[in-house]
């Protein structure tokens, strides 16, 4: 008896530590496709993002298998979803670069052009590789233009920051940043904006009020002489502080983008920066009421054109490029109109969607970009100390 | 034989004790150690440095922090250990239906995730929210002003923190016997004196104990406060949070876990030297 109590805890003892052991190394692999008698090769694709991304890439990954296309490749998805702290996509890509892997099942993955700067910075140009034109006919219904990585970076759906109001109570909403800030001095504690460091609408509404007092090219470029030319900005954003929306007597800036959007449902402010899918999908849900309605003003807030790219270290390139083809397929947009809310990057007549009413007008073409690297975060501090932290 | 028995007797506790041992030291002696020697490097250079905790000490804004933390922590535990004890009176010394309902209720907020009960809570208390929508219907303006404010803060951890405590005292007064409060009753003795007499110096441990527990789970909260809080002051936690995830400066990120772990030992110190004294009454 007394053997076997021993044997027990032993035992147990070194199952937890091989658990512990285990957990490191036990890395997402992907399941292969079974070698049936069809010449099948398998392509995975690799995607981080929120639960939207994730469901409205497997409908593409199923309507892809079910099309043509899929009896000659299958689709694979592998997601990572963002905040569960698990090792990024950009990390894991890089790692297995620099370690001089070869073909791995990174065949194709999900890429914005702001990341594709952080990729080629941190693996060096070499890390993906350029698409074969020939192979992807539906390129010339790609209206959208990216500010990086051209000839690699095939943009499939946009999305952006916009001014989301509510048409009862604003009848004429603001049509450019001038008259943006004019309404929200006149309108006190009717605006609000979430801290930037919490969601990206309200990054994005920082980033305008300080750039727009900057060149163009100020806006995609990393160099900190910029950071030299933010007082503008930033004392325009102090000068609204006292309009910003009070609780209690107290300037508030929520948390996170739902922050701000639940304000704006409860009808205590009437104008927030918003993300257009976002605003869209709580619309559609009837989270937010049916008055709010959604505007661009300009210079516009600054969005995002999603890609798709090859990394060189993936093994199934005429794979990837059949996919490539087919997001951009009239089907695949239909679907991300429909399951994301995306700015279809295809002309919007080919969008037979019911989403279509939300987005008109908001078009991938005209896009404002940001990627200015380690700034952001720069920017955000000095939002926190000077702003955040308390106008003084 | 009887030597490998005694082998046997004498190494089979270490062999149960071996998997929780091995546990902490992975997963808290180690990271204790790791974040107190980043928290002493230099973010750049990595030599040693005091300047990561001289910033918590000495910046206004995180002097203030800390500040706030600890006065919503110490108003959470004075209200929750108060209140809970008066719910625990209450529980102990009737027994009817209704006290039998507020003990099922009072164990409801162990089961109910927190973010859900933060969430709902918000629904509820918001400007705008479920109050605000009652009073407007009823013809008035009400706005409960709870949101990004200590109060509202103090309150959603009340919400947590008085069903344990409660719990906790409601132990310890299974320990007062009825024999002695009938008998100080029969010599006269009036209610405040029973409680103050009978029922105080049999629980007072117990103060400490649900205190320390209340103070410790407070002191570092995250969801509530980054849900709940303003932009100014902060609590620790969600500074933390920022240090850590926007900021990027592991270094601060640790000091500052530092100071969070010695204010919770500040509370494990009363619990410890609590539950070493001797019980002088009984």
């Amino acid at each position: 008896m007394k053997f076997w109590k021993k044997a027990t805890a032993a035992a147990a003892g070194v199952l937890l530590l091989a658990g512990l052991a285990g957990c490191s190394s036990s890395s997402a692999s992907s399941k292969k496709a079974s070698s049936s008698s069809v010449k099948q090769t398998t392509v995975t694709l690799w995607a981080g993002g929120s639960q939207n991304v994730k469901d409205g890439m497997s409908k593409i990954v199923s309507a892809f298998n079910a099309s043509p296309e899929g009896k000659k490749y299958h689709l694979n998805l592998e997601f990572i979803l963002s905040g569960t702290s698990a090792a990024s996509l950009q990390d894991r890509l890089v790692a297995a670069k620099k370690a001089g892997q070869k073909k791995t099942n990174y065949d194709l993955i999900l890429a914005s052009d702001s990341d594709y700067a952080a990729y080629t910075q941190l693996g060096g140009k070499s890390i993906f590789e350029k698409y074969d034109k020939s192979q992807i006919s539906n390129l010339k219904n790609d209206k959208a233009t990216i500010s990086a990585g051209k000839g690699y970076l095939v943009p499939y759906r946009g999305t952006t920051v916009v001014l989301a109001y509510d048409s009862a109570k604003v009848k004429n909403p603001p049509k450019t940043a001038k008259e943006l800030y004019a309404w929200i001095k006149a309108n006190p504690g009717k605006f609000a904006y979430n801290t930037p460091e919490s969601g990206g609408a309200g990054a994005a509404f920082v980033q305008t009020a300080v750039y727009n007092y900057l060149p163009k090219a100020a806006l995609t470029s990393s160099d900190t002489k910029w950071a030299n030319q933010w007082n503008k900005g930033l004392s325009l954003l102090k000068s609204l502080n006292s309009s910003m929306y009070k609780s209690g007597g107290k300037v508030v800036y929520p948390n996170k983008n739902q922050g701000t959007m639940d304000l704006l449902a409860n009808g205590q402010v009437e104008m927030i920066p918003a993300w257009q899918d976002m605003t869209t999908m709580a619309l559609t849900a009837g989270t937010l009421p049916k008055t709010v309605k959604m505007t661009q003003i300009s210079p516009a807030f600054t969005g995002n054109l999603d890609s798709l790219v090859i990394p060189s270290i993936g093994s199934n390139k005429k794979g990837a490029e059949a996919v490539m083809n087919f997001m951009l397929s009239k089907k695949a947009q239909n679907i991300l109109v429909d399951t994301m809310a995306a700015i279809p990057v295809i002309d919007q007549k080919e969008i037979t969607s019911d989403n279509l009413k939300y987005i008109k007008g908001l078009n991938a073409k005209d896009f404002r970009f940001s990627s200015t690297g380690n700034l952001a975060t720069q920017l955000i501090q000095k939002w926190d100390s000077e702003i955040g932290n308390g106008v003084k | 034989m009887k030597k490998s028995d005694d082998l046997q007797k004498k190494w089979t506790p270490y062999l149960y004790v071996l998997p929780a041992f091995f546990l902490i030291l992975l997963l808290i002696v180690y990271p204790v150690v790791t974040s107190l020697s980043l928290s002493l490097k230099n973010k750049v250079t990595s030599h040693f440095t005091l300047d990561n905790y001289h910033y918590f000490f000495t910046d206004q804004v995180q002097l203030g922090n800390i500040g706030y933390t600890l006065f919503v922590a110490v108003m959470t535990v004075i209200l929750a250990l108060l209140l809970g004890f008066m719910l625990a009176l209450y529980i102990r010394f009737n027994n009817n239906s209704l006290s039998k309902t507020v003990v099922a209720l009072t164990v409801l907020p162990q089961f109910i995730p927190g973010l859900v009960a933060v969430y709902s809570i918000m629904l509820v208390v918001r400007n705008g929210g479920v109050l605000s929508r009652i009073a407007q219907s009823l013809g008035f303006t009400f706005n409960p002003n709870l949101m990004y404010s200590a109060n509202g803060l103090i309150m959603v951890n009340l919400w947590f923190n008085i069903p344990f405590a409660a719990l906790l005292l409601l132990a310890s007064l299974a320990n007062v016997r009825q024999a002695s409060i009938e008998s100080a009753r029969d010599i006269g003795a009036d209610k405040w004196t029973v409680l103050f007499k009978i029922i105080l110096p049999a629980t007072y441990k117990q103060f400490f104990i649900a205190g320390a527990f209340v103070f410790m789970t407070n002191v570092g909260s995250f969801t509530t406060p980054f849900l709940m809080g303003g932009n100014n002051p902060q609590m620790l936690g969600v500074v933390l949070y920022k240090e850590f995830n926007q900021y990027l400066d592991y270094n601060k990120a640790a000091a500052l876990s530092v100071i969070l772990f010695l204010l919770c030992s500040l509370s494990a110190i009363v619990y410890v030297i609590v539950n070493l004294r001797q019980e002088k009454w009984r």
